[in-house]
């Protein structure tokens, strides 16, 4: 990578000559995908402000007929409930993101020391459960009947917070990053080893934690299914799992046509309508939209899996 | 074994700190897999996974007497892993390339910002996004072509639309562990094929492309394990989990994720997971012995 940084300076007369025709072609289709990619998230945000009327006659539009901030009130209608939902999705996103980084740094750690013996033994443990899974079915026996967990938050943390892939990201980044002599000081200065790990290697695996942290935070807010699974209190729900309830609301809806008009009026604001759904995906996915900017560099640098054997 | 105990009280901290990670990974991970006799059981809710009477090869019999459900599901996993995984694969390199290649460099990051989103969307909201474009009155696709297509009960346009959806979610991002290869590649390589006369396309083929096989092999081997396994959010929320189009979109994952909320046929679908969890450990041991024998350092394990 430094190398072609090095001698920036000599290739710059070749760098002119490469913008030739073939450039903008493929500047061309490089815009084509681009559009492809972010017009379905736009129109996420323009149908928002949609008015409802106007979805209901000429459909869905980019450039709709008429704006309306109706769909954001109606979200903001179910205030308790989002602001719920919202505490929820956050609290489990904080709480297993940190959790998950701290635990599985740790693991990574010791496995990457040398003479440790059991460290064979722990790495094979690490790497079984990505050849052999249990499976939902029993998954979802043992964590309901067996642990009794159903409706227990523990259920939206604990299964997504250790994952081999993560941890072998961080045992690399350690392998290959962080120089061992840097410890075998501390230690010499009379450091013990939780504070060898706490204040010399956790701050130097910052550039490794930030991109699985965020993996993991993404992960963690966008997880249905296993709030679908388990959580069967409103206090609980995360934001996921009130777009999966406006889903089957609708479906309900649409499967049962002879639902009385009068039935329909009298659950009014219940009837979730185009816009307000729309404004519902936007409030929902808003906040990774805004934090993925500022972690974006950290991905190249963090998620080399180039060397994930060890 | 001495030496081995001593060697681990003197590493007694690591031990420790190992532990908690140790013990997750068993709860979630392991004791599910012991969980998996179930497919030999009778399984009845009030005796539990190890209380049921065993019923000996009794369900994978109803699995075989049932099997148009069984081999439906079993093809489409396997049709859109393939579809998923070679088209897939091979967008991200050549979207890694052409953003490699592109020399407006801050456009070029601008655009890759923009690529990378989808990936960040959950299949919960991703289905409402796809119901602005695909749905029949309201659509975005029938409106501006005039038609009035009802894709959400003609399951042959499913192969297609869940490609689209899947390819939209996840290139961008898949792209870029490619780059990061591509950004390790010496430039004074390409230097010199310029001044030996190669041009660009002979660049790429000789100089770019075997560069980033071993990332490829890493990555099909890593998604080989999960052959059988499915992103179960884009089978059940983008399809609206519709029967009508069950003969195109129904994989394992959603199949089993149905028979758990309905708890119904838990020894079918036992069966069903028990054969999944197996299909995908020959085939990961299977295809690591493979990459092993052709380039080891490769290899996996």
């Amino acid at each position: 990578m430094s190398k072609r940084k090095g001698n920036a300076a000599d290739l710059a007369p070749s760098k002119m000559e490469k913008k030739g025709p073939g450039q903008y072609v493929l500047g061309f289709f490089l815009l084509l995908y681009t559009l492809f990619c972010a017009l379905p998230v736009l129109l996420v945000f323009i149908a928002a402000f949609t008015d409802e009327k106007a979805i209901t006659q000429n459909g869905f539009s980019f450039f709709p007929e008429k704006w309306s901030l109706n769909g954001v009130n109606a979200v903001l209608r179910y205030g308790k409930q989002l602001l719920t939902s919202y505490g929820i999705t956050i609290f489990i996103t904080v709480a297993g993101t940190a959790l998950g980084l701290l635990i599985m740094s740790m693991f990574a750690y010791s496995i990457s020391r040398r003479d440790f013996r059991l460290s064979k033994f722990l790495s094979i443990y690490l790497l079984i459960p990505m050849l052999f899974n249990g499976g939902q079915l029993s998954g979802y026996i043992i964590f309901t009947s067996y642990y009794g967990l159903k409706d227990s938050l523990w259920l939206l943390i604990l299964p997504l917070c250790v994952t081999t892939m993560n941890v072998i990201i961080l045992r690399t980044y350690i392998a290959n990053s962080i120089p061992n002599e840097l410890m075998e000081a501390a230690k010499i200065d009379g450091a013990g080893e939780y504070r060898t790990f706490f204040q010399i290697t956790l701050p130097l695996l910052k550039p490794s934690l930030a991109a699985v942290g965020f993996m993991m935070a993404t992960a963690y807010w966008n997880d249905w299914q296993n709030a679908l699974l388990y959580i069967t209190t409103d206090a609980k729900k995360p934001l996921q799992l009130l777009l999966v309830n406006i889903q089957k609301s609708i479906e309900f809806l649409l499967n049962n046509s002879n639902v009385p008009a009068s039935a329909r009026a009298a659950m009014g604001g219940n009837i979730p309508q185009y816009s307000s759904t729309m404004a519902t995906v936007l409030v929902v996915i808003g906040p990774i939209m805004v934090a993925y900017p500022f972690f974006q560099k950290y991905f190249v640098k963090g998620l080399t899996v180039g060397s994930v054997k060890g | 074994m001495k030496d081995f105990l001593r060697n681990t009280w003197k590493h007694r901290a690591h031990v420790v700190m190992a532990l908690p990670a140790f013990l997750v990974l068993f709860f979630i991970m392991y004791v599910p897999m012991a969980g998996l006799v179930m497919a030999f059981k009778n399984f009845d809710f009030s005796k539990g996974i190890w209380g049921s009477p065993w019923a000996g090869l009794g369900n994978f019999k109803f699995l075989l007497a049932s099997k148009a459900t069984f081999i439906n599901m079993t093809k489409n996993t396997l049709m859109y892993y393939v579809i998923f995984t070679a088209l897939g694969t091979f967008l991200n390199v050549v979207l890694a390339i052409a953003i490699d290649q592109f020399v407006f460099k801050k456009a070029a990051k601008v655009m890759q910002t923009l690529m990378i989103i989808p990936v960040f969307i959950s299949y919960a909201a991703v289905q409402f996004i796809v119901y602005a474009f695909i749905s029949t009155d309201t659509g975005i696709l029938n409106n501006a072509l005039g038609m009035t297509t009802r894709f959400y009960s003609t399951p042959s346009m499913w192969p297609a639309i869940l490609t689209i959806v899947k390819i939209w979610n996840s290139v961008g991002y898949g792209s870029v562990l490619y780059m990061s290869v591509l950004a390790g590649i010496d430039t004074e390589l390409y230097e010199a094929a310029q001044i030996d006369g190669a041009n660009k396309w002979q660049q790429i083929w000789h100089i770019t492309l075997p560069a980033l096989i071993p990332m490829i092999t890493v990555m099909l081997l890593l998604s080989v394990g999960n052959i059988m396994r499915s992103d179960t959010g884009l089978f059940y929320q983008v399809t609206r989990n519709s029967g009508v189009l069950y003969p195109t979109t129904q994989v394992i994952d959603s199949y089993v994720l149905n028979a758990i909320f309905k708890s119904s046929n838990f020894g079918f679908t036992a069966a069903t997971s028990f054969f999944q969890s197996v299909v995908g450990l020959l085939m990961m041991l299977f295809a690591n012995g493979l990459v092993r024998k052709i380039s080891p350092e490769d290899a996996l394990f």
